[in-house]
């Protein structure tokens, strides 16, 4: 499969597709954003592929646009409208979780976390995908 | 020797500060980390400043040698990097950002919404926080020592 991850930290991206191919996941591609105008542009290349991107994972705080504008955006653009997005950030005050969830987050990971919990909140979202 | 209100709040402040510290590098680095009792000098700092923002005004620094700063790259990555790499440079800002974010979550639900900026990360030799009352704290992680500072 192919994955999306937005963060603005090269090291984090790094970290985040080290959990997920801990998770067991086959990544045959990781895309790589970092903030989410970067990860509009990515997904807009994207449609029509062969083999589209099936799972999203986005920081929140990051420059140029963050990751709950990318959300929003997404959704008015109907970009990739099927496929999960997991947020994974510091951010884990409620408004922040509600305005994700509504913009159409399906999980939410807060920063510090461990590979175990990545492999929690994505593979069912995967399997239900 | 009386304990005064403001005694309370910087116990309170450091307490959550040191289970945020705690929290990152255990999840993220697996390392076990812990305050120290005393200060100690660090030389060829790399700094990374996050500024709060809204319910909470003030900043939070990480600063560690390069060397310190390289460990920690190498164990927050799982691979071996370089001082110069500015892969250290990041490392240093993602931690700061996790324990920032943290220490924010261990508030009351107020306070924890407030902003908190992108890291700003300097190789500046002196770096100062710039707001007013500063509470510092250095940590160790196997015998690599490094500070974080909270201003308000």
């Amino acid at each position: 499969m192919r994955a999306l991850i937005i963060d603005d930290s090269a090291v984090m991206r790094k970290v985040i597709e080290r959990a997920l191919r801990q998770a067991g996941l086959e990544l045959l591609e990781v895309v790589q954003a970092s903030n989410g105008e970067e990860a509009l542009q990515a997904l807009r290349a994207d449609q029509g592929v062969a083999s589209p991107i099936a799972l999203i994972m986005s920081d929140i705080n990051m420059p140029v646009m963050d990751g709950l504008q990318f959300l929003e955006t997404r959704r008015d653009e109907k970009l990739a409208p099927g496929v999960p997005v997991v947020m994974i950030t510091t951010e884990g005050s409620e408004p922040f979780v509600l305005r994700a969830i509504a913009a159409g987050a399906q999980g939410y990971i807060c920063k510090p976390f461990t590979a175990d919990q990545v492999k929690a909140r994505v593979l069912p979202l995967l399997n239900a995908a | 020797m009386a304990v005064t209100e403001t005694d309370h709040i910087q116990e309170d402040l450091m307490s959550r500060l040191d289970s945020a510290v705690s929290e990152v590098f255990e999840m993220m680095l697996d390392r076990n980390c812990t305050p120290l009792t005393t200060e100690v000098d660090i030389n060829e700092w790399i700094t990374a400043r996050i500024r709060f923002s809204g319910a909470i005004t003030g900043e939070c620094l990480v600063y560690a040698s390069q060397t310190v700063a390289q460990v920690a790259a190498e164990a927050l990555l799982g691979t071996i990097s370089d001082p110069s790499d500015p892969m250290v440079d990041d490392a240093v800002g993602e931690l700061c950002n996790m324990i920032a974010g943290g220490w924010k979550s261990k508030l009351d639900p107020n306070a924890a919404v407030s902003l908190i900026s992108v890291p700003a990360i300097t190789r500046d030799p002196v770096l100062a926080p710039h707001s007013g009352i500063t509470y510092n704290r250095c940590y160790a992680f196997q015998g690599n020592v490094f500070g974080v500072s909270l201003a308000f």
